[in-house]
């Protein structure tokens, strides 16, 4: 957590209440806050304060939060978590894949907000890759391709590692779909090919001994994604 | 029955020249046959019988052709019969005077006997023609009578019209400005467009304002090149309803224009019907929608209020009386205040919810999606209020898989199991229960609660909008959450009901099929090795 201490973050929301209540719960968990309220003054900001982070609204009045979005994105890989009121998966999506971190939906609890804030900064800080990703009783051993759960070994096919292992090393981050097959299947893939990618989450899942209905490792995120959780 | 009329037509006006001359051939064939044949069978000097066979083609042409062909079959059996058989033979010298007067009395009767037998051809024609008119009439109003809708009517009179009159036709109406402008034609074939030229426009407006006949045949604008009626019911006209006029007798036109007459009438009904009940059905919806705002005015005054009112009285007691609260006190008000919100929210997402589906925005957006994971992804969303209930999860052992909308359906689930919380008691057990129907290709999703159940009358209504069970009127609600299910599930091509649970509560019995039409499930085997 001594990562996310002091962070700067630059929130960019058009409504003031928003703004006003991101900052003063923000700063009381001890970040630095910079607002701004459109998305020109964004892409200018975003070039001065050098935020650790940024929280952009998707639903701006002129220049649109994605092209904000795509405009950072052209210099910067600042992790940028996207607010969306929208109820449209597609956007999400559109946002992730266009260089988006994470995304929360409006209206929000801070606690969730909060969490995708130390995700998204601990990605970023962590410099070293670790070779041994432990969560709970699961230990995946990337040196070694070797998953251990409640300290048994676990046999995987070549494709259910490889998806367990960018799962795990984005542990806390959502991964959409795309992301997901890029990364697993290389370029060989198609977009419809997402059933396939269900079937496999499935066979993981079972092989991680998942309650279907209460999944302790990876979470799907309806429509967009899945997000391997973090372990208390 | 129907087509003679165009093909008489086209016999009549169409093609007239190419038409007569076989008529001619035959005659001429027929006689010069007829002649050496009589002579074959030994007939050549029984001149008496041999005059009356002669009349046999003139009055086979009368009956057929008509009046022209008759006479030219009379004159050349005369011929024929003066050449041949009258002496001296095979010279058109006569010897004996009298037979000039019996060639005078025989054409006489030809002429006389192609006049009845033509003119009863005419009758029959005619009584044809009206049995056909009155079939088409006829057609005409079935087929109006049984569409609904404007677009489609005008399209079927114009078709009907054109052909009846076997010619093309128009129908103008005024548009949304008033002004008018074709908005159905059609020739023969049902295709083509007549009617759209300044010129025709020009005398359709003037119809439709006069409320008068016009065009070729009737007494107004004779030189166009169109007739045009004006569609009018008894304060009302409508449009103007025009064919292109080809013919250029006057008897014809007469008949043409009685025949666009009462076309144009039973058009004028006709549309006059598909607008009244267009305003009908929008009254109804108008009423509909009166009953719709009320309810909803209702269920959201006091959905909206009652977490109002507590986040408004936490937050400013929070505010004003900060010193008083213990933390425990504080907590509990800004508890309060997450709940009420948490409920506005709730209330927020169905209105939408229902907006959309309501609106036609709803796009199914259909995806291979994982049963299992629906259903975690619902647990997640109740369990913050599903406190002192277990929920039971029944999952056949394979993974299923169903084709659809995985956001929507888990609306649909998380709705009809915060329901079945909400209903039931504390401690009580929810069980949730996935089975596969193979054969049909279906997934059943039963949600069964132990709570108060709904009265039989109300089981088909609690899927209606706004729609609460006097049962429950204590617990609260919108009424719009099952509206929603139901909507959601039906898009998806399945059904939801509502049935009581053998051992007391309600099991909510949901029917999806697996797969969408053209999409079955693409899953190969993995052949990897561990």
């Amino acid at each position: 957590m001594t990562a996310s201490q002091g962070a700067r973050i630059l929130v960019v929301d058009d409504e003031p209440q928003i703004r006003k209540l991101l900052k003063v719960t923000l700063q009381a968990h001890q970040f630095e806050i910079h607002e701004c309220g459109d998305g020109d003054e964004a892409v200018t900001q975003a070039s001065i304060v050098h935020p650790d982070l940024i929280i952009l609204d998707l639903g701006l009045p002129g220049m649109s939060g994605m092209d904000v979005l795509h405009r950072v994105r052209e210099w910067s890989q600042v992790p940028i978590i996207v607010l969306t009121a929208k109820e449209r998966e597609e956007d999400k999506i559109a946002a992730l894949d266009g260089g988006a971190d994470d995304y929360v939906t409006k209206p929000f609890g801070m606690g969730e907000l909060v969490a995708r804030i130390r995700v998204a900064l601990r990605h970023v800080a962590r410099t070293t890759d670790e070779p041994v990703l432990r969560f709970g009783s699961l230990t995946v051993d990337l040196a070694q391709r070797q998953v251990e759960l409640d300290g048994l070994p676990i046999k995987l096919t070549p494709t259910e590692y490889d998806m367990l292992k960018v799962l795990a090393s984005n542990a806390g981050k959502i991964i959409t779909q795309r992301q997901l097959l890029q990364q697993v299947w290389g370029g060989h893939h198609h977009e419809s090919d997402s059933h396939y990618l269900r079937v496999y989450v499935g066979h993981l899942r079972k092989k991680l001994k998942e309650d279907p209905t209460q999944p302790r490792f990876i979470q799907t995120e309806p429509g967009i994604g899945y997000r391997f959780l973090l372990q208390d | 029955m129907k087509s003679t009329v165009p093909e008489r037509n086209a016999e009549e006006k169409g093609a007239p020249r190419l038409y007569r001359v076989p008529k001619y051939v035959w005659v001429t064939i027929g006689i010069t046959l007829l002649t050496p044949l009589l002579h074959v069978i030994g007939m050549s000097n029984d001149l008496v019988n041999v005059s009356l066979i002669y009349l046999f083609p003139i009055l086979v042409s009368a009956v057929y052709w008509g009046l022209g062909p008759a006479i030219y079959a009379a004159s050349l059996s005369v011929i024929m019969f003066d050449f041949f058989f009258v002496p001296p033979n095979l010279s058109f010298t006569v010897a004996d005077l009298r037979y000039i007067f019996s060639f005078v009395v025989y054409l006489a009767v030809a002429v006389l006997t192609a006049t009845l037998s033509s003119r009863l051809r005419q009758q029959l024609e005619m009584v044809r023609q009206r049995e056909a008119t009155t079939n088409s009439l006829y057609a005409l109003s079935r087929q109006m009578t049984a569409v609904a809708d404007l677009d489609t009517l005008l399209h079927h009179i114009a078709k009907q019209v054109s052909h009846t009159l076997g010619t093309q036709a128009a129908v103008y109406l005024p548009d949304t400005h008033g002004e008018l402008k074709v908005t159905a034609s059609a020739d023969e074939q049902g295709t083509a467009v007549w009617g759209g030229e300044e010129s025709e426009i020009a005398i359709a407006k003037w119809v439709y304002r006069n409320g008068e006949t016009a065009g070729k045949g009737s007494s107004s604008l004779r030189e166009s090149s169109g007739l045009y009626v004006p569609l009018r019911t008894e304060d009302q006209i409508h449009g103007v309803l025009a064919v292109r006029m080809e013919a250029s007798d006057i008897q014809e036109q007469r008949e043409q224009l009685q025949l666009l007459e009462a076309c144009g009438g039973l058009s004028a009904s006709a549309i006059a019907r598909v607008k009244l009940a267009e305003e009908a059905r929008v009254a109804q919806m108008t009423a509909e929608s009166e009953r719709i705002r009320t309810a909803l005015l209702d269920s959201v005054s006091h959905e909206l209020r009652t977490p109002l009112t507590t986040i408004i009285g936490s937050a400013t007691g929070l505010i004003e009386n900060d010193a008083i609260f213990t933390p425990e006190d504080r907590k509990e008000l800004t508890g309060n205040i997450r709940d009420g919100a948490m409920r506005m929210n709730r209330l927020v997402t169905n209105l939408l919810g229902m907006v959309k589906l309501e609106s036609g925005m709803l796009q199914l957006r259909r995806k291979w999606c994982d049963v299992g994971d629906m259903i975690s992804v619902v647990l997640t969303q109740v369990r913050e209020f599903s406190k002192h209930r277990s929920i039971r999860v029944d999952l056949p052992d394979q993974p299923l898989f169903i084709c659809g909308d995985e956001v929507l359906l888990e609306q649909v689930l998380i709705n009809v199991v915060s329901n079945a919380i909400k209903y039931s008691p504390d401690y009580s057990e929810i069980v949730i229960t996935f089975t596969r129907d193979e054969r049909n290709a279906k997934l059943n999703i039963v949600v069964a609660d132990t709570g108060v159940g709904i009265p039989d009358a109300d089981r088909e209504r609690i899927f209606e909008k706004f729609y609460r069970s006097e049962s429950s009127r204590h617990i609260t609600g919108t009424g719009l959450g099952l509206a929603i299910c139901k909507g959601i599930v039906e898009v998806h091509g399945g059904t939801i009901r509502a049935e009581s649970n053998p051992g007391g509560g309600t099991r909510m019995s949901i029917c999806l099929p697996m797969e969408a039409p053209e999409a079955l499930f693409p899953y190969r085997g993995q052949g990897e090795v561990e």
